[in-house]
């Protein structure tokens, strides 16, 4: 059994940064059900790596037709892994009328449009909550709902300048900031999105009572600094960059070195005496390891950039997983800078703990998708979700939803697709 | 007071800094979370920075931060004597987070098969470095071979040289991450089990192995890979992918930068065409591209990059990101993180907190909610436990000790 079955979600959400929460919720057994429309599809159904074709927008289509292809992106499959998936267009007043049946029959509401779309759709908080008491909206928009900067959108790099997360990474002044060589802010965005629905499912059935929750993707970020708004409160200290170096407790050689091979290298982390002398031996006691620059760990931070380059001279000719080994292997914290590749093809640890699923899609067939990190004992969690699939196709389970859960005859429906509404 | 999400829920965490954000995120939802430390304090006390930067472990902001609204008890689980009180805490809590080193609890006698018979319902939340068995299970780790181990590192850096070779490293953004992304993940795999067992009433393990949590956690390399067996390069500030894009990150007249995201939709290169050359730096944009469809192509992000350089360099930082985000154009402040505090964006959201520290006799602005849930707020404060802080209230009332049992503990340094 998974922990959250027979709770039914309306996924109105584009992206990561909306997407993957429900995706999370999916995994642990709720009934995820995307609501798209062809003519605004989430742009991550055009987003290549593709199987096969790529969808092509400006082929000629019939009035009832999305545009082809639209099925085979690889990381929409990866991030809608175990959803649902209807057509409806939400633009039309009709349209809208579907959705507020489906309303009725569902526990929660999630969208990543921006702030004033459905209200603008006659679809705020108190009208959901009139056709459905209990029900739980969460409008996971860029920068909140309430406040100054409501109509303003986000993407992760956005969210992650200004909350501080983008100054926060990268080598001294006079190097620029590095930031986020990916949308950080995407995934942990889901986290907030997933986190607060579960929240607001845990107290729906403790109490009875649903609510509306003015969600954000900046907000999230904000919270994710650490703590340089408390050194900045206490101790009136700006944020400044320090590369990869320790700024908790001293601990050096602490950074990334350069190995073997292209663009290869190897973080290692001395955090103690003990760790510092089985690094000495590792390296074969070379004569710079007993000079008193190096001969106590205060002693090495306040040398680091000399430190820093006697140890990228040993580790220059290694072969880094074979360096990794023989220096976790002496109790050095020592791991290499993992790629994609590294981590799908060879990583043990991760293949041990089956960090991809293999996952059916209807037009796909069948590939890797990345699991949930929680390892339950009891119940049954991972990413096919209930329905044990990948992502859906575009209007894949309308038959299931309009005909199952909204009991909607045929001629019904066939009347709503000739109108332009399913 | 409005309720709480969670303020039903009793914590109880053990171990150290890789678990501290779960029960931090805990007792922000509302939940009563007592944190068991060593008799010393746990070691997490010992991390800056500090308070007027003097070293003293109920002075260190990492600690305030990550164990704001916890309340906080000593106790050398190791000892003979603890094993009972530590029982009977686990008996009278509904989820226990465990980062203490591997196989510490079972050495205690309380495995899995134990804490089942203590407490049926308690859902027990493990967060271990590499998983529970495996190859790299006793491999060590820190924040920085998490990042390096799991991805992110590869991902983060600066350009490379015009040949394609690298002369920076690979770069770890600061701050703890590993364990905010371990941790988000825990907490929502834990609530997760409290909604199955308000279903069924049965308890739950789950393990969080923090590599496993860090290698999901990026975003397109991994799929990348899987389906077209392509590397991606790192960049600065922008995407690691499979080809060079154009910069994004420019300096500010007064020597800060500012960030604009490139190409996500004609509308938004239209708007920021339409957007410089208010400003007096499009006119050759404007002249030279003016059919959407020839907005592509190096000479058009090299001419882009012209007039987005003269025109950042012309301003502030915090000048005219507003403007250009009211027209929807993705352009944003760099802002270092303390900014945020005077915004009057999060002013009326709450995002920030006025936290009281009695024993100071002061008052800080902390990180507050991570959103706006206004029939259950989010709870900051009060402030982190002192050591023992309230070792006389939990081991009294709680667990129904006299004085002169507590003064015996404390002086066998049990607690």
């Amino acid at each position: 059994m998974r922990p959250l079955e027979g709770v039914r979600i309306l996924d109105l959400t584009w992206v990561l940064a909306g997407g993957g929460g429900p995706r999370l919720l999916d995994a642990l057994g709720a009934e995820a059900i995307r609501i798209e429309w062809r003519d605004r599809l989430d742009s991550l159904r055009l987003a290549a790596p593709f199987v096969g074709p790529e969808p092509d927008k400006s082929k000629p289509r019939g009035p009832n037709d999305p545009p082809p292809n639209i099925n085979r992106s690889g990381i929409f499959n990866d991030i809608n892994s175990g959803k649902r998936a209807i057509s409806l267009n939400m633009s039309q007043p009709k349209g809208r009328e579907v959705f507020k049946r489906l309303v009725a029959v569902s526990d929660v509401v999630v969208d990543s449009f921006t702030s004033e779309t459905m209200r603008n759709w006659g679809l705020g908080y108190e009208v959901l909550k009139s056709i459905k008491p209990d029900i739980i909206y969460l409008q996971q928009s860029g920068w909140g709902y309430k406040g100054i900067y409501s109509g303003f959108g986000s993407y992760g790099p956005v969210a992650q300048a200004i909350s501080g997360l983008t100054e926060q990474s990268g080598l001294p002044t006079p190097y620029p900031p590095a930031g986020w060589g990916y949308s950080y802010m995407d995934w942990s965005g889901a986290y907030y999105c997933a986190i607060m629905m579960l929240l607001a499912i845990y107290y729906k059935k403790r109490t009875g009572k649903g609510q509306y929750i003015d969600g954000s993707q900046l907000e999230p970020s904000i919270y994710l600094t650490g703590t340089a708004v408390l050194d900045y409160s206490v101790n009136r200290r700006h944020w400044q960059r320090s590369g990869n170096r320790a700024i908790a407790r001293p601990a050096a050689p602490h950074g990334a070195y350069r190995c073997a091979g292209e663009d290869r290298w190897i973080a290692i982390a001395v955090t103690s005496e003990e760790e510092w002398n089985a690094l000495v031996r590792e390296m074969g006691n070379p004569q710079w390891a007993a000079d008193p620059r190096f001969g106590t760990m205060a002693a090495r931070v306040a040398n680091q950039d000399e430190l820093d380059r006697l140890v990228g001279e040993w580790t220059i000719n290694q072969e880094p997983f074979a360096l990794q080994e023989r220096l976790q292997h002496a109790g050095v914290p020592a791991g290499v800078c993992q790629t994609a590749e590294d981590r799908v093809e060879r990583d043990p640890q991760l293949r041990h703990l089956n960090w991809l699923i293999p996952l059916a899609h209807r037009e796909i067939g069948t590939w890797p998708i990345k699991n949930v990190p929680f390892h339950f004992s009891n119940a049954q969690v991972d990413q096919g979700g209930p329905l044990r699939r990948a992502s859906p196709c575009y209007g894949e389970d309308n038959d299931y939803v309009y005909g199952e859960l909204l009991g909607m005859t045929a001629a019904e429906q066939a009347e709503l697709r000739k109108e332009g509404i399913i | 007071m409005a309720e709480a999400f969670l303020s039903d829920v009793k914590v109880l965490e053990l171990g150290d800094e890789k678990g501290e954000f779960c029960g931090k995120l805990f007792a922000g939802a509302g939940a009563d979370v007592i944190k068991v430390e060593p008799p010393g304090g746990a070691s997490s006390r010992l991390n800056g920075p500090f308070y007027h930067d003097q070293p003293d472990p109920d002075r260190s902001l990492y600690f305030w931060h990550y164990n704001v609204g916890k309340r906080g008890i000593t106790l050398d689980i190791h000892a003979a004597q603890a094993k009972a009180l530590l029982e009977k805490l686990i008996a009278d809590s509904d989820v226990l987070i465990d980062s203490l080193p591997l196989d510490t609890m079972a050495g205690l006698g309380l495995d899995w098969t134990a804490l089942q018979r203590i407490n049926p319902r308690l859902i027990y939340l493990v967060l271990t470095p590499f998983g529970r068995s495996g190859p790299w299970r006793d491999y060590k780790a820190t924040d920085l071979i998490y990042l390096a181990l799991g991805g992110p590192m590869m991902c983060c850096g600066y350009d490379p040289k015009p040949d394609g070779s690298y002369d920076t490293p690979p770069i770890a953004p600061q701050m703890w991450h590993a364990y905010h992304i371990a941790c988000n993940q825990a907490f929502i795999a834990a609530i997760g089990a409290l909604i199955g067992r308000q279903t069924h009433g049965n308890g739950e393990m789950i393990d969080v192995p923090i590599h496993q949590a860090v290698a999901v956690s990026t975003e397109v390399d991994v799929p990348i890979w899987i389906y077209s067996h392509k590397p991606v390069f790192r960049q600065t500030g922008r995407h690691a992918v499979q080809r060079i894009t154009p910069q994004a990150q420019f300096q500010t007249r007064d020597g800060r930068y500012s960030m604009l995201l490139l190409g996500i939709t004609p509308r938004e290169t239209a708007a920021l065409i339409d957007f410089l050359t208010a400003k007096g730096f499009g006119n050759e944009l404007h002249e030279k591209f003016k059919d959407p469809a020839s907005r592509r192509g190096p000479e058009f992000s090299a001419c882009l990059n012209r007039a987005l350089a003269q025109c950042m360099g012309a301003f502030g930082v915090e000048e005219i990101w507003r403007e250009a985000a009211g027209k929807r154009i993705s352009w944003a402040a760099i802002r270092l993180p303390e900014e945020n505090l005077t915004d009057e964006h999060w002013r009326m959201r709450q995002t920030f907190a006025r936290v009281e520290h009695p024993e100071l006799g002061e008052t800080f602005d902390y990180v507050g909610a991570p959103t706006l849930a206004e029939a259950c707020p989010w709870r900051t404060g009060p402030r982190a436990p002192l050591r023992g802080e309230h070792n006389q209230e939990i081991y009294r009332t709680k667990l129904g000790l006299d004085q002169q049992q507590i003064e015996q503990l404390h002086r066998d340094g049990i607690i």
